[in-house]
């Protein structure tokens, strides 16, 4: 239908028609918007990466430091066990700081050893809890935080047995984030999934 | 009559007060859901209908507006409003979403066509896809029974007559809430149609 059809210009000043004009084009132009499907009603991500608020914050320090005290000890009495378990020998790491995370039914420690002279953090994770995946493409991931909200991937990782290590590096700047959590990635999706571990 | 006509022509030269799309996403990134729902709601049908566009398949379509959105509101803290406003922002995170999401399809081997294309490059893709993005968007802000006078009468392949029977409407009511409609829409998308 024409532009004339539709609205008519008689009545119009010379300025305003012209502006219409360019409106009726650009839709002609742009076509009709698609129907939303049932699946994109509402959005998803942000209840998806919603977490806990980071307990290294001082009015929850020492509880933390309690917990990954003993999950440090827990993973030092089982060491030997554990280490002898796993398929590669880590080498010493040399952490600076340990933060712990805790889940529903699993439990984690997160070990930040020094920046290398381009920035770069070494990391250990070793998870003890998490589910194996039954799908081959399935994994883990952990990820940085920043007010409650995921923001920075920091490496995925698949578990094999009741507890397991894995280690990572990244470029970020750590006081850009405030806390870590693990998500559930089933194969082929990547935004942020279910949480199951976070800080 | 006069209350009606003042309440009918007041709004269409009123440059709608609604909050910037800029604004929306620094309060996302600050962690305020509601701004983060109501950009979806701006955004949800463009970011679809680009996506469609781009990946020919609604089932990948609704992965890359779902990556998407995922990748607004983690990346919301990185918008800069003095580099621009909040349109082209989330139309480039959409477009790399999408364009990810198409680079991972690996199960399907490239065809080759057997005829010359004779469809628009890569160049006016991109300008028609950024038309119907604004367009689209736009057409979010209208009041519903402005939007379903401009579906009908553009996409419906409905005459106007056959427009106001449908709606139960006089005539003249179309032909009113057609350039209602597109007043409206000439005010949101601003120095795109007075370019």
């Amino acid at each position: 239908m024409s532009f004339d059809e539709l609205v008519g210009g008689d009545d119009l000043s010379p300025e305003e028609e012209a502006r219409l004009r360019r409106v009726h084009e650009l839709l002609v132009q742009a076509g009709p918007p698609p129907d939303l499907p049932p699946t994109l009603e509402h959005p998803q991500a942000p209840t998806e990466g919603e977490i806990i608020q980071f307990p290294l914050l001082p009015r929850r320090r020492f509880a933390v430091a309690a917990v990954a005290a003993a999950l440090l000890v827990v993973v030092g009495f089982g060491g030997g066990y554990l280490v002898g378990h796993s398929k590669a020998k880590p080498a010493q790491f040399a952490a600076r700081r340990v933060v712990a995370m805790h889940g529903q039914t699993a439990l984690a420690v997160l070990k930040i050893a020094k920046a290398d002279s381009g920035g770069n953090w070494p990391m250990e994770l070793q998870v003890s809890g998490l589910a194996s995946q039954r799908n081959r493409g399935d994994y883990y991931e952990l990820w940085a935080t920043k007010n409650g909200k995921i923001t920075a991937p920091c490496g995925g990782f698949r578990v094999h047995g009741r507890t397991t290590s894995v280690r990572f590096t990244v470029p970020y700047r750590f006081e850009n984030f405030d806390g870590w959590v693990v998500t559930v990635q089933p194969e082929g999706v990547r935004i942020p999934g279910r949480v199951v571990l976070s800080t | 009559m006069t209350s009606l006509t003042l309440a009918f022509a007041a709004p269409l030269r009123t440059i709608p007060t609604v909050t910037s799309d800029g604004e929306l996403i620094q309060r996302a990134a600050g962690g305020d859901r509601s701004a983060f729902e109501l950009l979806y709601r701006r955004y949800a049908r463009p970011v679809f209908g680009l996506a469609l566009r781009r990946l020919g398949d609604r089932g990948r379509a609704e992965d890359a507006v779902q990556e998407t959105f995922a990748s607004i509101w983690r990346s919301a803290g990185s918008y800069r409003p003095d580099r621009g406003p909040g349109a082209p922002w989330l139309y480039a995170v959409a477009r790399n979403a999408i364009v990810d999401r198409a680079r991972s399809r690996t199960d399907t081997p490239a065809e080759i066509p057997e005829t010359a294309a004779s469809e628009p490059g890569p160049a006016d893709r991109a300008e028609q896809s950024w038309v119907a993005w604004r367009v689209h968007r736009a057409l979010e802000e209208l009041p519903e029974r402005e939007r379903e006078v401009i579906a009908l009468a553009y996409w419906s392949g409905l005459s106007q007559s056959e427009v106001a029977e449908f709606l139960g409407i006089p005539l003249g009511t179309v032909k009113t809430r057609t350039r209602a409609a597109l007043q409206r829409l000439a005010d949101i998308m601003g120095e795109e149609v007075d370019a």
